[in-house]
This record gives C-alpha cells, structure tokens and sequence, in this order.
C-alpha cells in the first residue's frame, strides 16, 4: 500500500495528494473489509445461510428450467427439498406432547403421511412459477442453538413476501425445522389443528384424514 | 358527517359481536396449546358466514377483476391505497413512538404522491423508505394491551376485541373519507377489497388445501401474524423455546 501511495505521490502534491491517497487509503480499507465478510461468507459453506442459500437457487434453477415438464420438476424439488428438511423434527414439533402418545409405527405413519401432505400442496406451485427468487437479509443464532435465516421473496407481479427458515444441526449438517410466512410459523399453525384433532379424536383419525386429504389432492400423472 | 355513518356501522358490527360474546358459552377453551377461542361458537358460525360470502360473491368477482386487470394494474392499484393509508400508518407510528418510522411514513407519502403519480407507483420503497403496516390495533399492544378473544367479525373477517376495536380510531385516522362523499368512501372501499381479494386468489385457495382444519389454521395465523407485526418480528423467548422443544419425547422415540 505504501508503495502505491508513494507512486500517487511522485505525481501530485500538497493537500490535493493528502486527499488523494485518503480516498486510496478508504476505498483499499473498503475492499479489504468485503474481502473478509467474502471469506467469512466462505468459511461458513455450510452453515445455515449458505444451506438456505444453495437450497433456494437449486430450487429456482429447477423452475425455472423451461425443458422441464411439471413432474420432472416436482420429483426434482422434492429430492432438494427432502434432502435439507428434517421432517421427523417437524413432525414431533408439530405433535409436541401427542407425539409420545403415538406408537412407533403411528410416528413412522404421520412423518410420511404430513411429508407427502406438504409436497402435495405445494407443489402445486410448480405450474404458477414466475420469475420469483429469494434473497438472504440476515441470520441469528437462537438461544437454543438453532439458527434462523431471513429471506425476502421478491415477486415481480406481487408484493415482496418474507419467509424465516429455522435451521437445526442435526447429523447430516443443518437441516430446516420450521418455515415462518410472514411472522406465522408453519409448526405452529399445523400444531394447533392437530391440537384439536387429537384431543377431540386420537392420532389413528388424524393420521386417516391426512391420508384422505392426499390421495385427493395428489397432483394428476400425466 | 360521513365519517360519523362510516364509523357508526363499524361501530354496530362491532356491538353485534360484542353481543355475540355475551350470549356464547363461558369456558370453551383448552388451554395448553390450542388458541384460547372461548366464543368458537360465535366465531365458527361467522366463519362459515364470511366464507361463503367470499365463496359467492367476492371470488366471482375477483376472479374476472384478475382476468380484466393486468398484474402491473393491480399492484399500481394496491399502491394507491396503501399511499391513502399513510395517516393511520403516521400516527400509529408517532403513538408508538417510533418517530423515525414515523419520518419516514412522510417522506414515503410525498415521494409516492408527486414522484409516484398519486400514489400508483412506489418509487419510495426503492429509495429505501420502507412501508410499515400499523393500526391502532397494533399501538394498543405495543403498550400492553392483550388481544383479548379471538372474535371473526362478520364481512371484516378473523379480528380480536383490541383489534376489532381499532378499526373505529383507524377509521377517524383514514382522513379522506372526511373530504370526500359517502358513495365515494364506500366505493373506494369496495374497489380496494375486490382489487386486493384478486391478488390473492391463488394463496387463500392454497390456505385452503393444505389446513386439516381450515377454521383452526386461519385462527392460528391471525394470532400469530398480529403478535409478530406487534412484536415486530421477534417471538417472545418463552413461547418460541416451547415451540422447539422435542426433549421431552426424546427417551420415547430413540
């Protein structure tokens, strides 16, 4: 750096030099500091933001891919989805207490049954993609360890729509646990439905409507 | 004048469901984890009438509007009405004393007026000036006033009794009404519902589908989206530690 200043400096004097090598000074400290958030960035290739990051461009890419018919693409953004969400978490979250009172084949029933529930609602979405992408706008560490990642989804027909992910380190790197729509968490929601379901009815019921609510809103083969 | 016709019917649907409140069943809610909803009576019974309301009159309506109307149109829209929010929003702010915001509310509100074509276009929220969304609702509970129950009132739809009492001051606050006649107001109105129902058509069908329990899950997102835009964002550290904890079923499942 002193070099450069003293080449700035064999052409200009006086205060105009001052000023000049000021601004080299400023704008060099400038690149050096997003330099380091880069590194920062890169060190972190695997923490939540970049999880949320890649999983949100791979996702967009598959959409966006016009050579693909709807089923391919839904078949894809399950793999990517499947593959960083756990649904067990979100399962036992969703039931809380219930979630002891289920045997364990009942468990193994509900994860498959509010898994397939939630890639056959949306994954209607498939067919309306237009052009919508994420961006990251910040991330926190909660006090239980989780970390949560705020992302804004720019539409370019609609207003802008923020969604958190919750992400927990489970043995396969951070996996997302809940979405949270505009302040409203989809773990909480489903758990108050279930919440009345169950202590009206038993996991059996809750279970038969979800499977029901499938097979009707299962997206046509074609 | 107008405003005082505009206010009084709020103020009427509001008494009904207060009515609606005294007649319902006193002790109807769980506890625990369910949304404490001790009129569901009432409350169900105003869902399913608003639901069908939307179902056959305003979807219809809707549904041509977004065929009609081009996405650029209808956001342009939007703009328009969320600019002639800019009052109830303003003084929201400066009652919560978020004068910042407030200041901003201004700037928004003469950029998106001048540079934005009375508000059709907003250029603001390019320039950084970002839209806030606050009622009184909101300045109620940011100084501590709980919601109360859970109340859906007829037409306006899923509310509270701090909400639902809000509207009369938010209605005082729109000021226009007060410049402009009554058939005007209500028009205005009834363009800005059909114009926002319309870009919302594919989300609330999508609601719909994926809820076990539609009534339970609109419920559910109306406490949870009035206490985030309270809260402004933060979920308060006891309920979000309840919410993912599965400790306790550890030694059962593994």
């Amino acid at each position: 750096m002193d070099k450069q200043r003293a080449r700035c400096g064999s052409e200009q004097t006086g205060r105009r030099h001052r000023k000049r090598s000021y601004y080299l000074f400023l704008s060099i400290t400038v690149l050096l500091c997003i330099g380091s958030v880069r590194s920062v960035y890169a060190a972190a290739s695997d923490g939540p933001a970049a999880v949320v990051q890649q999983t949100a461009d791979a996702v967009v890419a598959v959409l966006a891919n016009k050579s693909l018919a709807s089923d391919q693409k839904r078949a894809q953004i399950e793999q990517i989805v499947y593959a960083h969400f756990d649904f067990t978490t979100l399962s036992k979250l969703v039931l809380a207490r219930h979630w002891k009172e289920l045997s364990p084949e009942q468990q193994h029933d509900f994860v498959e049954e509010f898994k397939r529930h939630l890639s056959v609602t949306y994954g209607r979405n498939v067919e309306t993609y237009n052009n919508e992408h994420a961006v990251i706008t910040g991330d926190r560490e909660e006090s239980n360890g989780d970390w949560t990642v705020k992302t804004k989804i720019i539409r370019p027909s609609a207003a802008d729509v923020l969604v958190d992910y919750r992400l927990r380190k489970q043995d396969g790197g951070w996996q997302v646990i809940d979405v949270i729509i505009e302040g409203v968490s989809l773990v909480a929601n489903f758990r108050s439905q279930f919440q009345e379901i169950l202590t009206s009815s038993n996991a059996d019921h809750l279970i038969k409507l979800l499977r029901e609510k499938n097979a009707k809103g299962e997206p046509l083969k074609s | 004048m107008t405003i005082m016709r505009r206010s009084r019917a709020q103020l009427l649907a509001f008494v009904f469901a207060l009515l609606g409140l005294a007649c319902a069943p006193a002790g109807a809610a769980d506890g625990d984890q369910a949304d404490a909803d001790p009129i569901e009576g009432f409350n169900r019974g105003m869902f399913w009438f608003n639901d069908h309301v939307d179902t056959y009159v305003l979807v219809p309506v809707a549904t041509v509007w977004d065929k009609v109307m081009p996405n650029r149109v209808q956001r342009s829209i939007g703009n328009f009405f969320d600019n002639l929010r800019f009052p109830i929003v303003t003084i929201n702010n400066l009652l919560q004393a978020k004068f910042k915001s407030a200041g901003s509310d201004v700037g928004r509100f003469l950029v998106n007026t001048t540079v934005g074509v009375a508000g059709f276009f907003d250029p603001a929220s390019d320039w950084g000036l970002e839209k806030h969304n606050e009622d009184f609702g909101q300045t109620l509970g940011y100084w501590g006033v709980p919601p109360g129950p859970y109340l859906v009132l007829p037409i306006l739809g899923p509310s509270d009794v701090r909400d639902g009492a809000g509207l009369v001051p938010d209605g005082f606050m729109a000021v226009y009404p007060w410049f402009v006649g009554f058939v005007y107001t209500i028009s205005a109105r009834a363009v800005d519902v059909v114009n926002t129902r319309s870009m919302y058509l594919k989300q609330v069908e999508e609601a719909k589908a994926a809820s076990i329990d539609y009534y339970s899950a609109v419920r559910n997102a109306y406490i949870q989206r009035r206490k985030s835009l309270v809260n402004d964002g933060v979920i308060p550290k006891e309920e979000s530690e309840d919410l993912y904890n599965v400790n306790v079923d550890k030694e059962i499942v593994e």
